[in-house]
């Protein structure tokens, strides 16, 4: 198996990024940055999604494929709603962050220009009765604490609608570092396997005739958004979406309830939320992994949901696959998932877009 | 300002060594290497104080005693699971709503990062609302059980990872300001006072297990110690939302000094008078039965000890990301100088008492 980002830093670079949905830019400004040497032109769109293009084999053949290969650039965050008199901000998530991750946590707080130190709180246990101890704190009750001693002084640095993201560090643990934890995995493990899929293609183009639309997309973590225009102006014929997938591989919870296992190889969605997908393009990239010899795996149960399910619906319909790196405690700043998985997932997209042929999939 | 950094300094280094009630005695070689040189002596005692001397070279000297704990909340590995997952155990009071999803830091035989679980929202159940306690919670290491089993013996310590941030104006954030900070703020104060400036010989004891039971390290050391009197530091609730203020202190606002049946009035008093005089900010608060902190243990230790309990605001108590201000911090630095040095105090309070013959 070819390995890529072998150090993580790609990884690490991405993950750090500051990019709640619908203040995506830091992101695409790093990818941009790395664009040029990886295709032969891209665009960024008036919604801040990246398109960027590589066509192999003869690009005067009129039997050309479209294929897009998409992640999602934004990841979940928080929104600040109110800024109180005594300084501290009351807020809402931005996607779906689950309360039992919020409260305790670091956060950074701003927009496009700058960042702000800030945690999510509430009273302190020894001010909580004991019947309510193990209640979670409604949203409606934590606050975030920027130090700020006034609103006066909180107004200077934020304002209503001012974003935030998880602040947490981004490490390598277990056994021989096989694991790795940072905010948002989902999905800029997506973003690093497809820039590391354009490089190595880049290098040694496929000869089929392609046109691969690699696409950057914003907004998934509120409703697919993104994908959908991405999707309705490419009109592909096939897509790939790259993503993370939750699962709850614990020794206390029911084997079919786990969703898939870390370090068994990228996970295959069958059906999700969003979307039943294509058989015959699930079945190709089956025995793509079987041919190279790439761990793979079936995703074991309907939960979730991803760009697929805007991208198989758009313009007359795209054959549409998932292939998601297993991630645990997904929305949360401790995102934990398997390196091996990350880059078997990097290698399958890769050996499928060498796998296809002009004709048929 | 500059000053104001150094501080934030030495609190962050005195609070990121890893000391889970119980497991304080480990901590001695990074205790020496932070205040080696600055005090005469550093000694430790069977139940985990560490004693930081400094002596005015004065003979028949009072001594004062200034207690911070040193321990802190935590955890302990009480089982090992397949997949390398480990249960807990919590030490201290550990707040179940903070929990998921925290990293934490296994000090087994070799130290090793790990992730508490979460469920993520894809996966969750609407009626599934209840936090689990630590208990309850598993952590994720990446090894296997068997390769765990090698390196993370049963009871070994599991702490919250150390990362702190500023916050506007001079505020903190990160771990185990309960206690260390007082305790970096007091070591920092009384190591900066020139020897012949002190009342006495000051001995500050980083005290054990104050988490787990009220009485433990802090009563043993004030025993051992027999000082004439004493002053304990330990932070205190401040003033958040949805709270009543009168059971918190404002943070920002300087230290708070406890008026308690339970600490010495006279001693009390004269503390107030020397922030009056030297313009510390301080709000007097009312803990009428017990102070909550050692200061009620320790007043009753050998023939009774003559105590104030000093107080250093805190948000987010016994999370990992507790808040404090640089300015009570400060504070809290220039009371403590000014008490290790009041000659009054150390007149009226070093008195020997006898029965009656």
């Amino acid at each position: 198996m070819r390995t890529y980002d072998n150090d993580l830093t790609l990884l690490r670079e991405l993950s750090l990024l500051f990019g709640p949905s619908g203040c995506e830019g830091e992101v695409a400004d790093a990818i941009e940055r790395a664009l040029p040497a990886l295709c032969d032109s891209f665009t960024r769109d008036r919604m801040g999604n990246l398109t960027a293009l590589i066509r192999t084999g003869d690009l005067s053949s009129e039997n050309r494929r479209r294929v897009m290969i998409s992640a999602h650039m934004d990841e979940v965050g928080v929104m600040v709603s109110e800024i109180c008199e005594d300084g501290l901000l009351r807020f809402d998530t931005v996607g779906g962050i689950d309360v039992s991750v919020l409260e305790g946590r670091k956060v950074l707080l701003g927009d496009e220009s700058h960042r702000i130190s800030g945690l999510i709180a509430s009273k302190a246990i020894h001010h909580k009765e004991k019947k309510d101890r193990n209640k979670p704190t409604p949203i409606s009750k934590l606050f975030i604490d920027i130090g700020a001693k006034d609103r006066a002084e909180a107004e200077q640095v934020l304002s209503v609608g001012s974003v935030g993201v998880f602040d947490s560090e981004f490490y390598r643990f277990g056994k021989d570092g096989a694991f790795v934890k940072s905010k948002a995995l989902d999905d800029r493990m997506g973003c690093a396997a497809m820039l590391s899929v354009m490089s190595a293609l880049v290098r040694e183009r496929p000869t089929a005739d392609l046109d691969l639309y690699f696409c950057f997309t914003v907004r998934e973590e509120i409703g697919l958004s993104g994908a959908k225009v991405v999707a309705q102006r490419i009109a592909p014929e096939l897509a790939i979406v790259l993503e993370t997938t939750a699962v709850a591989d614990l020794p206390e919870t029911e084997p079919a309830k786990r969703v898939a296992a870390l370090g068994k190889g990228g996970a295959l969605s069958v059906m999700d939320r969003s979307t039943v997908y294509d058989r015959e393009f699930l079945n190709f990239a089956r025995a793509t992994a079987k041919e190279r010899d790439i761990p793979v795996q079936i995703k074991q149960y309907v939960s979730g949901g991803n760009d697929a399910g805007s991208i198989h619906k758009s313009g007359v319909g795209v054959r549409t696959l998932a292939l998601s790196v297993p991630t645990r405690y997904l929305h949360s700043p401790a995102c934990v998932a398997s390196v091996e998985d990350y880059h078997s997932v990097t290698s399958l997209v890769e050996a499928m877009l060498r796998a296809m042929d002009t004709e048929t999939s | 300002m500059d000053q104001m950094k150094n501080l934030a300094r030495e609190i962050v280094a005195l609070c990121s060594v890893p000391s889970v009630s119980g497991f304080e005695g480990r901590s001695t070689k990074e205790i020496q290497r932070l205040y080696e040189g600055r005090f005469d002596r550093i000694e430790t005692d069977a139940v985990g104080n560490h004693f930081l001397w400094k002596t005015c070279g004065r003979e028949g000297a009072p001594r004062i005693l200034v207690d911070a704990h040193f321990d802190e909340i935590g955890m302990l590995v009480r089982e090992i699971l397949e997949g390398g997952f480990v249960r807990l155990v919590s030490v201290g009071g550990l707040s179940p709503s903070v929990l998921q999803a925290a990293d934490v830091i296994l000090y087994g035989k070799e130290v090793l990062r790990g992730v508490i679980v979460s469920t993520p929202p894809h996966l969750r159940s609407a009626e599934d609302d209840r936090l689990p306690d630590c208990e309850e919670l598993l952590v994720d290491t990446g090894f296997s059980k068997d390769e765990l089993e090698k390196i993370l013996p049963l009871g070994s310590p599991v702490g919250f990872a150390p990362d702190y941030r500023e916050l506007l104006g001079g505020r903190l954030a990160g771990k185990s300001f309960d206690n260390k900070a007082c305790a970096a703020i007091a070591a920092s104060a009384i190591a900066g006072v020139p020897r012949e400036a002190l009342a006495g010989d000051v001995v500050l004891m980083l005290s054990s297990f104050e988490e787990t039971s009220r009485l433990g390290g802090a009563s043993a050391g004030a025993f051992g110690l027999s000082p004439d009197y004493a002053m304990v530091i330990d932070v205190n609730l401040a003033t958040v939302p949805d709270v009543p203020k009168s059971e918190t202190v404002p943070l920002g606002e300087g230290i708070s000094l406890s008026v308690s049946a339970a600490t010495d009035r006279a001693l009390t008093l004269a503390s107030q008078k020397i922030c009056k005089e030297k313009n510390i900010a301080h709000t007097m608060i009312a803990a009428p039965s017990s102070t909550g902190t050692n200061a009620t243990a320790v007043q009753l230790v050998g023939g009774g000890i003559p105590t104030v309990d000093v107080g250093l605001p805190l948000r987010n108590m016994h999370t990992y990301n507790e808040v404090i201000d640089l300015a009570d911090a400060e504070a809290l630095a220039s009371f403590v100088e000014a008490f290790v040095c009041d000659g009054e105090i150390a007149k009226n309070f070093c008195v020997r008492e006898e029965l009656p013959k």
